[in-house]
C-alpha cells in the first residue's frame, strides 16, 4: 500500500453471477424504481438465441420492454441521439446493454444523453460535464466482453467518455450467455480480462481494495481459461472467465490508463481485432520492460498466477521473474492449444504494413508514444511485414 | 416504423404450474406437521395468536400463506386475502422457485447463494425456516432432505422419523 | 478459487484513505452537488477532539458548523427522528457521520427519513423497501473495527415499544467513506484491540461463512493479513500511523467481505452476550472467534486453511501439512488474543470469565450461558453459519469459551 498520498476507489457495479442469474432483472429492476427498461443488444454479434434468453428471463413478470437490436460496430453520437428522441417519447426509465463492445458503449452514452436530457446528443463530448447519477444501467456481458462493460469509460465516435457514473450499476453474468462458438473468442475475453487485470495488479499505485478485484480475475483467468478454450462448451470455465472480465473491468476504471490497454484499445478502435488479441501478443514484453525500468513490480502476479503453494516456495527475490516466466509459459500453452486461430505477431492477424503505420501515427500522439510504437514495431514479425 | 420494438414478457404456465402445487403441498404438509411434531407444535406456540407468514416468488407469484387462526396453524390457500402478513420468504423468481422446489438447490444453498429475501421480524423468521426445515426431513427421502437442510437430524428416533412421516403424509394428503 | 453456482456481490462505496483524507471531503460534497452538511457524531468522539480535527479539515468550502454531538451509545427511533428535525429546519443537504456503529446507523436513519420524506420511519423498514438513492452520506469511521462505514443495513431501536427495527438496502450504503489515520490515533490500546479483533472476526467468518463468493473472498485474505500483522504492532504502539491507516483499511476491507458473505456462529452467539450480559462487542468477538472456527472445521477445514499463508507467512505455512492448516489458523487466533492480554496488561480477556466490568466484576457469570444460548436462537447470523446450530451447541460453545478451553470436537452434532 502506498501510504504517502491520499487514494481513492469505487466500484459502482454489484456483480450477480451464475445459474438463471437473468431471473433475478425484474426483482433487480424493480428495486431500482425502474419498471419499462430498454434492452440494447448487436443482435448480429450476441445471435438471436442470446437475445431470446435475455427476454425469457422476463417471462411471467407482467413487465413490457424495449427491444432496440441495431447496434452495429459503426454505431455512433447519431445512433445515440435518434436513440434518445425515442427513449425520451417513451419514457424508458433503465437501460440493459446486451453483449460487450459497442452495445455496451452505446448504452452507457444513450443512458448519458437520456438522463441529462441532452438536446442534441451529436454535441456530447468527454468534456461534457456529468455530476449526478444517471437512470439505472444494466450490462449483460456475452462471451466476447472485453471487460470495459463494467468501467466507467465509453468509447464512442473516436472518443472516450470517462465518469464513475457511467459505469453500470449491475452486471448480471449468466451462464447461459458465458459459453463462446469458439476457442478463440474466449480466448481474447479472458486474453483482454488478464491484461488489463495484470497492469491493474502489478501498477506502483494500486491500493488494496482494487488489487481485491485484480487478484481474484487473474486467478480466475490462470485457473479457467484453458478449460474454457479446449472446450468452448465447458460452462463453468467460460463463465469464470466472465467474471475475470467484469472484475477487471472495475479494478482497470481505478487505474491509470496503462500501456497494455492503450494498445489493445488502438487496435480495436482502427482495426476491429479483439483487444485480448493483442494484449496477449505483447503482454510479456510489456511486463519485462516495465519490470526492468522499475516501473511495475511483476512479483505480485506470482500469487494469483502460481497459487499458494508455489507462491510460499519462492523465494521473495525471485519473485518477479518467476512471474514472468510462469506468465510465458501460460501464454505459449494458450497458443499451442488455439493453433492458427490466435495470432502471434501482427502479420500473422493480417495487419497490412500500410494499417500499421496508420496505428503508429495514432500512438504517434500519445504521451508514451515513442515506447508504444516500439512495442508495435516489435510485434510486425512474420514474412508478410518484409514484403509490405 | 420505430427502430425500437415493444416487447411483451412471456409466461411460464408450466413451471408456474409445479410451482404452485409445490407451495400447497408444503403449505399442507405445515398445517399437518404442527399437529404431529411436537417441536413444531412448540415453534409455533412461540408466536401470536394470529401469527401469518407466506411463501413465494416475485415479481408475480405463486405464493403460500399459512397461519394461526385461534391458536390451530392452517393452509391458508395462495393469497393472504387482506391478512396481514408477519413474515414474508420470497424467492427472487419463479425460476429461482422452481430450482428449489424440484430439489436442484437446496433451501440453505439458495439462502446462501442470496435467492432468498426475508422480511419481517428476524426471530419469528429463524422459526418459520426452523419449521420448513424440519417439514422437509419428513417429507423427503433421507438422500434428497439431506441435501435441502444443513444438518440432518441422524439423531432422531426411528419412531420420531416413522411415525412423524406417515402422520405428515396422511394429513396433508386428506388436508386434515 | 471456487466460483459458486450463484452469487452476488456488491459495495458500492467511494472509498477515500489517507493520512490526509478528510480534507477530500469539501470537494467530494461539492461534486454530488451539496454544500451544507449536517455532522452527528458522540460525546465520546468530540471529546477526543476529533471533531475540531474535522472541522479544521472541512475549512470554509462547505457550511459545516452545525454539529450534532449527542447520538448516545444505545441510539433509537427518538433520536433520529430529533436529528432529521435538525436536519430540515436547517436545510441541510447531506451528512457527515464521524463515529462508530451507533453514529453510522443513526446517520442513515436520518437519512431515510429526510430523503423520502417520511414522518414514519418503520414505513421503511426491512428489505428493499427504499427505492432511490438518499442524500449523500459521509461516513468518517473512528474505530477500525465495525465496517459500518460500508454495510447496507442499519439497525434502530424503538425503545417505547421495545423493537428493533432492522434496514436492508443497496441505498443505505454511505456515498463515501473516509478512512483517516487521524480518526483512530488517540485510541487507546485496550479499545484498539478489540476493535480490531472486531475486523478479524468479519474477515475470518467472512471467508467460510455460506455466502462466500470469489469477491468476498478476496476482500477478506487481504484484511486478514494486514490484521494480523498490523494490530499487535498498533496495540503495543499506538502512534504507528502507518499502522493505524493499515488497520483502518483491513476494518473497511473486512467490513467488505462480511457485509457480501455475511457472518455465522461468532457473531450469533456474540450479539446475544452483548444483549444479555452488555459487555462490549468486539472483546466477545475475539474470544468466540477460535470457537467458530473449531465449530464448523468439520465442514470448512480447506477453506480455514487458506488462511494460514495470509497470517502467517510463507515458512510456517510450508512447515505445516496441509492438514493441520486449518487447526494452525485456529491457535494463532488463540496466540493473537494472548499477545493481546499481555500487551494491554491483561484487560483484553481471553475467555467470558475473564470479562469484567468497572468494578471488577464478572459480567458473564456462568450461570447466565443458557440464558444467551437461548437469545442466539433469535439472531439471524445462524442462518448463514455452515454448520446448523441449536440451544445445545450454543450452550456447548458458550461453556467451552467461558472457560477459555478448545472446543472438544468430537462433541459437535454432525449430520
Amino acid at each position: 500500500m502506498n501510504s504517502a498520498a491520499v487514494f481513492d476507489f469505487t466500484c459502482p457495479v454489484k456483480t450477480n453471477s451464475g445459474n438463471k442469474a437473468l431471473e433475478h432483472l425484474p426483482v433487480e429492476l424493480a428495486g431500482l424504481n425502474a419498471v419499462n427498461p430498454l434492452i440494447v443488444a448487436n443482435a448480429r454479434a450476441v445471435g438471436p438465441k442470446a437475445v431470446r434468453t435475455l427476454m425469457n428471463a422476463f417471462g411471467d413478470s407482467k413487465m413490457t420492454l424495449g427491444l432496440f437490436e441495431g447496434v452495429t460496430e459503426a454505431a455512433d453520437l447519431g445512433v445515440v441521439d435518434h436513440l434518445k428522441n425515442i427513449c425520451l417519447e417513451k419514457k424508458y426509465d433503465a437501460f440493459i446493454a446486451l453483449g460487450g463492445g459497442k452495445a455496451a458503449d452505446v448504452a452507457k452514452v444513450l443512458n448519458l444523453a437520456v438522463s441529462l436530457k441532452t438536446p442534441d446528443a451529436r454535441q456530447l463530448s468527454p468534456k461534457t460535464p456529468v455530476r449526478k447519477r444517471l437512470l439505472p444501467l444494466v450490462v449483460v456481458p456475452t462471451a466476447g466482453a472485453d471487460g470495459l462493460e463494467t468501467s466507467g469509460f465509453a468509447h464512442l465516435n473516436r472518443m472516450i467518455f470517462s465518469s464513475e457514473f457511467l459505469a453500470p450499476g449491475l452486471a448480471v453474468l449468466d451462464s447461459r450467455l458465458a459459453r463462446a462458438r469458439k476457442g478463440i473468442l474466449m480466448a481474447a475475453t479472458g486474453l483482454a480480462a488478464l491484461g488489463r487485470a495484470v497492469e491493474s495488479h502489478v501498477s506502483a499505485d494500486r491500493n488494496p481494495f482494487q488489487k481485491a478485484y485484480s487478484f481474484a480475475a487473474v486467478r480466475f483467468v490462470r485457473e479457467n481459461l484453458p478449460a474454457a478454450v479446449a472446450d468452448p462448451g465447458n460452462k463453468k470455465a467460460a463463465l469464470a472467465v466472465l467474471n475475470a472480465a467484469a472484475m477487471s473491468g472495475c479494478a482497470f476504471s481505478n487505474a491509470a490508463s496503462g500501456r497494455l490497454h492503450k494498445l489493445g484499445q488502438v487496435f480495436y478502435e482502427l482495426l476491429g481485432i479483439p483487444q485480448g488479441v493483442i494484449m496477449g501478443m505483447c503482454l510479456s514484453r510489456v511486463l519485462e520492460d516495465g519490470f526492468r525500468e522499475g516501473s511495475c513490480d511483476p512479483a505480485a502476479l506470482l500469487q494469483p498466477l502460481a497459487g499458494d503453494d508455489a507462491f510460499a516456495r519462492t523465494p521473495a527475490g525471485k519473485r518477479a521473474e518467476a512471474a514472468l516466466a510462469l506468465l510465458n509459459r501460460f501464454l505459449e500453452e494458450l497458443r499451442g492449444a488455439l493453433g492458427k486461430d490466435l495470432p502471434k505477431s501482427l502479420s500473422e492477424a493480417g495487419v497490412s504494413g500500410y494499417r500499421k503505420e496508420e496505428i503508429l501515427d495514432v500512438l504517434g500522439k500519445d504521451e508514451d508514444g515513442h515506447y508504444l510504437r516500439g512495442v508495435v514495431e516489435g510485434m510486425a514479425g512474420g514474412k508478410r511485414e518484409r514484403k509490405g | 416504423m420505430s427502430i425500437i420494438k415493444d416487447v411483451q414478457s412471456g409466461k411460464k404456465p408450466l413451471k408456474r404450474a409445479y410451482v404452485a402445487i409445490f407451495l400447497w403441498f408444503t403449505g399442507r404438509a405445515i398445517q399437518a406437521a404442527a399437529k404431529v411434531d411436537s417441536e413444531v407444535k412448540k415453534e409455533f406456540e412461540k408466536l401470536p395468536e394470529d401469527f401469518t407468514f407466506s411463501l413465494g416468488c416475485l415479481p408475480c407469484g405463486p405464493w403460500m400463506v399459512v397461519g394461526r387462526e385461534k391458536g390451530v396453524v392452517k393452509y391458508l390457500g395462495g393469497d393472504s386475502r387482506g391478512r396481514p402478513v408477519q413474515v414474508r420468504l420470497a424467492i427472487k423468481s419463479l425460476d429461482a422457485g422452481f430450482l428449489i422446489l424440484s430439489f436442484q438447490e437446496s433451501t440453505a444453498l439458495a439462502t446462501a447463494r442470496n435467492r432468498l429475501i426475508t422480511d419481517g421480524e428476524i426471530p419469528q423468521a429463524l422459526a418459520i425456516i426452523r419449521i420448513l426445515d424440519i417439514v422437509e426431513v419428513y417429507l423427503l427421502p433421507k438422500l434428497i432432505a439431506s441435501l435441502a437442510v444443513k444438518r440432518y437430524p441422524s439423531w432422531w428416533s426411528f419412531g420420531r422419523k416413522l411415525g412423524g412421516r406417515i402422520g405428515v403424509y396422511t394429513r396433508t394428503l386428506l388436508g386434515i | 478459487m471456487l466460483l459458486p453456482d450463484y452469487y452476488e456481490f456488491c459495495c458500492r462505496v467511494k472509498i477515500v484513505a489517507g493520512h490526509d483524507a478528510l480534507e477530500k471531503i469539501p470537494d467530494l460534497l461539492i461534486e454530488r452537488g451539496a454544500k451544507k452538511p449536517l455532522v452527528i457524531t458522540d460525546k465520546g468522539v468530540a471529546g477526543a477532539g476529533l471533531i475540531d480535527i474535522v472541522s479544521r479539515a472541512l475549512g470554509d468550502r462547505v457550511q459545516a458548523d452545525l454539529i450534532a454531538d449527542d447520538v448516545p451509545p444505545d441510539s433509537d427511533l427518538r433520536v433520529v427522528n430529533r436529528l432529521a428535525r435538525l436536519y430540515r429546519d436547517n436545510a441541510c443537504d447531506a451528512i457527515i457521520a464521524v463515529g462508530g456503529g451507533s453514529v453510522m446507523d443513526t446517520a442513515k436513519g436520518i437519512n431515510i427519513v429526510v430523503s423520502e420524506n417520511a414522518e414514519d420511519l418503520m414505513a421503511f423498514s426491512g428489505v428493499g423497501a427504499l427505492k432511490r438513492p438518499l442524500k449523500p452520506l459521509v461516513a468518517v469511521p473512528t474505530t477500525a473495527g465495525t465496517g459500518s462505514e460500508v454495510t447496507q443495513v442499519a439497525v434502530i431501536k424503538d425503545h417505547e415499544k421495545h423493537l428493533k427495527m432492522a434496514f436492508g438496502s443497496y441505498f443505505l450504503l454511505p456515498d463515501i467513506s473516509i478512512l483517516d489515520s487521524r480518526m483512530t490515533l488517540t485510541m487507546p490500546p485496550f479499545i484498539t484491540a478489540m476493535t480490531g479483533m472486531d475486523a478479524m472476526s468479519h474477515a475470518v467468518e467472512a471467508y467460510y461463512c455460506l455466502q462466500k463468493n470469489p469477491l468476498s473472498d478476496a476482500h477478506a485474505l487481504s484484511a486478514v493479513g494486514m490484521i494480523y500483522r498490523h494490530l499487535p504492532l498498533v496495540v503495543k504502539n499506538p502512534d504507528d500511523r502507518e499502522g493505524r491507516l493499515a488497520m483502518a483499511v483491513a476494518a473497511c476491507l473486512a467490513g467488505i467481505a462480511f457485509s457480501n458473505s455475511m457472518v455465522g456462529l461468532v457473531h450469533n452467539l456474540g450479539h446475544a452476550t452483548g444483549s444479555v450480559c452488555g459487555v462490549p462487542h468486539g472483546l466477545c468477538m475475539a474470544i468466540l472467534l477460535p470457537y467458530g472456527l473449531e465449530y464448523n472445521l468439520h465442514k470448512m477445514a480447506d477453506v480455514m486453511a487458506e488462511l494460514l499463508l495470509p497470517m502467517a507467512g510463507e515458512q510456517v505455512y510450508l512447515a505445516t501439512p496441509a492438514e493441520q492448516r486449518a487447526q494452525k489458523v485456529v491457535s494463532l487466533i488463540r496466540g493473537l488474543n494472548e499477545d493481546l492480554h499481555a500487551i494491554t496488561g491483561g484487560r483484553h480477556a481471553r475467555c467470558l470469565q475473564e470479562i469484567k466490568d468497572r468494578e471488577g466484576k464478572p459480567s458473564v457469570p456462568r450461570d447466565v450461558l443458557p440464558q444467551i444460548a437461548a437469545a442466539a436462537l433469535l439472531d439471524g447470523a445462524s442462518i448463514y453459519n455452515p454448520e446448523d446450530t441449536d440451544y445445545e451447541d450454543n450452550l456447548m460453545v458458550l461453556e467451552a469459551a467461558w472457560e477459555g478451553k478448545p472446543l472438544d470436537r468430537s462433541r459437535v452434532k454432525k449430520g
